[in-house]
C-alpha cells in the first residue's frame, strides 16, 4: 500500500466520515428517498476511496507519485452502475407513490399528482 | 462457444425491444441454444479439465479472469435449463396470469448476469455481475404491478447496500494488494486487519444479497409478492449467486485461521436459518410465503454446509454444499411454479385453498409433493443425496453427534411444513372448486423440475465425483 501522507489521510478520513454518515442514514432513515439518498453518499465515500488510493508510489524509492489507471476506470464503472440503480430506485419510488396514495407522505404525493395533473392538463 | 453463452441472451434482450411481438419465441430460442452450447462445455470440462480464459488479450492483472471448472459449467446448466422451463410455462399462462411484456427481456437479462457471475473470477467483475441480476431480479418482482412495488424497492435498497458493502470491501483488497483475479490474490494472501474487515464486509454484503439468516428479512415479501415464474426463478437462481461468491472467497482466498475463525459463525447462521425458516414457514397463512420461507431454511443448509466445509476441510463436504444447490434450484422451480399454478387455478392465495387438491389438481399436487420429498431429503431425490453426503462428510470427521442431531432436528421442521401442505391436499371431502378447468401443460411444466430431482438420484455417483474432484 502506498505510504500515506497528511494530504491524503485528510482525503482519507473524509471517505470514511461519508461511508459513516451513509450508513447510519440508511439504517435509521424509514423513508424511501432518504435511503435511496443514503446510499448515495455512501457510494460517494466509496468512491473517494477508491480516488484516494489511486494515488500511490511508482515502485520503491520513486520521488513523484502517479495515479493508479486501473481504480480511475473502476470507478467509471462503479459510478455508472450506481447512476443506473439510483434511476431505477427512484422510478420505482415513484410508482409507489402513485400506487398508495394515504400513506404518511400524503402532502408529497398530493403535490406530486397535483403537478402531473397541471402538466396533463398543460399538455 | 463461451462467448456465445453470453452474447446470445444479450442480442435476443435487445432484439426484443426492436421487435416485442415475437418476444417469448426469441427467449426460448435462446435459452435452448444456450441449454445445448452448456451442456455441449459440460461435457468438454469434465473430460479436458477446467480451463481459464484473460479477457481481450490484456495481460493478466488487467484483464478479467474468466474460468469455467465443472461447477461452473454445471451451474451454467442448470440456469439455461431452467430459463428454458420456466419461459416456457410463462409462455403457456401469458394469457390467463397478464404477464408483462417485460419479462422476455428480463429473463433474458436474467440468464446473461447468471452466466457471467458463474464464470467471472475477478472482484470487481463479480460486482458489476451482482449488480446487473440484482437490478433485473427487482425489474421482474416490479412486474406484478403495484402489489409488488413496496417489496421490490425494499429488496432494490437492501440489495444496493449489500453491493456497496461488497464494493467497499473490494476497494480495501485492491488498495493492499493492487490486484483483482482470485487466483492472484489467494497467492499472496496475507492474514491482517485490512484483510480480514474486507473479507467481513463483502461477507456482509452477500449475505444480505443471498437471505442468508439473519439478513433473509426481504426475501418472503419480494418472493411472495412476484408472478410464479419469476418467484421460480429468483429463488431457483438468483439467491445462489452470491453464495457462489461467497463459497469462492471463503474456499479460495481467505487464510486457515480467518476461515478456521468464520467457520462456526456460518454453521451457526446455517442452524438458525434452517430452525427459524422452517418454522416461519409452518407458521404462515400463505401458500407463497410458505414456499419463501423454505428457501430461507434451505438456504440454511448451504451456509451450514459452507461453515462445515470452512471447519473440517473435507471435500464431500464441499459436494454436498453444491448438491443442495443444485437439488434446492430443482425442487423450488418446481414448488412454485406448482403452487403458482393451483393458485391461479383455485383462486386465492392462501393455503387453505389446497383443501383437496390431490383431487381438483393431481398432476400439480403430485409435482408439489416430489419437490418437498427433496427439500425434506427423502430417498430417492437430490435433497436426499446431498443431506447423505453432508452427514458422511460430517461422520468422517469424528463422531460429534451434535450436527447430525440438529439436521435430523431440521429434516424434522420441513417435513412438517411439507406435509402441512400435502395432508390438506389430501383432505378430499369437500374440496375448493376450481374457478375453471385446469390447464394439464403447465401442471406438466411444473412436474418437469420435480422428476429432474427425483433423477439426480440416478445421476449420484458422477455427481459426487464430478463436485468431490473440484474441492
Amino acid at each position: 500500500m502506498a505510504e500515506l501522507s497528511h494530504p491524503l489521510l485528510l482525503f482519507l478520513v473524509t471517505a470514511a466520515t461519508l461511508v459513516a454518515i451513509g450508513v447510519y442514514g440508511f439504517i435509521c432513515g424509514p423513508e424511501p428517498l432518504r435511503r435511496v439518498v443514503a446510499l448515495n453518499i455512501i457510494s460517494a465515500g466509496v468512491f473517494m476511496l477508491m480516488v484516494v488510493l489511486a494515488y500511490r508510489s511508482n515502485g520503491p524509492g520513486a520521488a513523484y507519485f502517479t495515479a493508479d489507471p486501473v481504480l480511475h476506470a473502476l470507478v467509471l464503472t462503479g459510478l455508472v452502475v450506481a447512476v443506473s440503480a439510483t434511476a431505477f430506485a427512484l422510478a420505482l419510488l415513484a410508482r409507489l407513490g402513485q400506487a398508495t396514495a394515504p400513506l404518511p407522505t400524503e402532502q408529497e404525493t398530493e403535490q406530486e399528482t397535483e403537478q402531473e395533473t397541471e402538466q396533463e392538463t398543460g399538455q | 462457444m463461451i462467448i456465445l453463452l453470453l452474447v446470445l441472451p444479450l442480442l435476443t434482450a435487445l432484439l426484443m425491444l426492436l421487435w416485442p411481438r415475437i418476444a417469448p419465441l426469441l427467449t426460448l430460442l435462446s435459452a435452448a441454444i444456450c441449454s445445448m452450447l452448456a451442456l455441449q462445455l459440460l461435457l468438454q470440462i469434465s473430460e479436458q479439465g477446467s480451463r481459464s480464459w484473460l479477457l481481450a488479450g490484456w495481460p493478466s492483472g488487467l484483464a478479467i479472469s474468466w474460468q469455467a471448472d465443472t461447477l461452473s459449467c454445471l451451474l451454467i446448466l442448470l440456469s439455461a435449463l431452467l430459463q428454458l422451463l420456466v419461459g416456457l410455462y410463462a409462455f403457456a399462462t401469458r394469457v390467463r396470469d397478464k404477464l408483462k411484456q417485460g419479462f422476455w427481456p428480463l429473463s433474458s437479462l436474467l440468464q446473461l448476469s447468471l452466466t457471467a457471475l458463474w464464470l467471472s473470477r475477478d472482484l470487481f467483475n463479480l460486482y458489476v455481475c451482482l449488480e446487473l441480476l440484482a437490478l433485473v431480479a427487482v425489474a421482474l418482482v416490479s412486474l406484478s404491478g403495484r402489489i409488488a412495488i413496496k417489496a421490490a424497492l425494499n429488496y432494490l435498497l437492501l440489495s444496493l447496500f449489500g453491493s456497496l458493502c461488497y464494493l467497499l470491501g473490494v476497494v480495501l483488497l485492491y488498495g493492499v494488494y493492487g490486484v483483482l483475479d482470485i487466483a492472484g490474490l489467494a497467492s499472496q494472501w496475507q492474514t491482517s486487519w485490512l484483510s480480514n474487515s474486507a473479507l467481513l464486509l463483502m461477507s456482509l454484503g452477500l449475505m444480505l444479497k443471498a437471505a442468508l439468516w439473519p439478513l433473509h428479512g426481504w426475501l418472503p415479501a419480494a418472493h411472495a409478492a412476484a408472478p410464479a415464474p419469476v418467484s421460480a426463478l429468483l429463488s431457483a437462481l438468483v439467491v445462489k449467486g452470491p453464495l457462489f461468491i461467497l463459497s469462492l472467497l471463503w474456499l479460495q482466498l481467505a487464510s486457515t485461521e480467518q476461515a478456521q475463525a468464520m467457520a462456526l459463525l456460518f454453521a451457526a447462521a446455517g442452524l438458525a436459518a434452517l430452525l427459524f425458516g422452517g418454522w416461519s414457514a409452518l407458521r404462515t397463512p400463505y401458500a407463497k410465503k410458505m414456499v419463501a420461507y423454505s428457501t430461507v431454511a434451505q438456504l440454511g443448509y448451504a451456509t451450514l454446509a459452507l461453515g462445515l466445509m470452512l471447519k473440517f476441510n473435507q471435500p464431500l463436504i464441499f459436494a454436498a454444499l453444491w448438491l443442495f444447490v443444485l437439488a434446492h434450484a430443482l425442487a423450488k422451480a418446481a414448488c412454485f411454479l406448482a403452487i403458482g399454478e393451483m393458485s391461479a387455478t383455485l383462486g386465492g392465495k392462501r393455503l387453505t385453498i389446497l383443501k383437496g387438491a390431490s383431487q381438483t389438481m393431481p398432476l400439480a399436487m403430485f409435482a408439489f409433493a416430489v419437490a418437498g420429498g427433496s427439500l425434506i431429503g427423502l430417498p430417492p431425490s437430490g435433497g436426499f443425496l446431498a443431506k447423505w453426503a453432508l452427514l458422511q462428510g460430517i461422520w468422517l470427521q469424528g463422531q460429534s453427534l451434535f450436527w447430525p442431531l440438529a439436521l435430523l432436528l431440521a429434516t424434522l421442521l420441513s417435513a412438517a411444513y411439507v406435509f402441512r401442505v400435502v395432508v390438506l391436499a389430501f383432505d378430499r371431502a369437500d374440496p375448493v372448486a376450481p374457478d375453471f378447468s385446469p390447464q394439464l401443460l403447465p401442471q406438466w411444466l411444473a412436474l418437469l423440475p420435480a422428476l429432474a430431482v427425483w433423477a439426480m438420484a440416478l445421476f449420484s455417483e458422477p455427481l459426487l465425483l464430478l463436485l468431490r474432484l473440484e474441492a
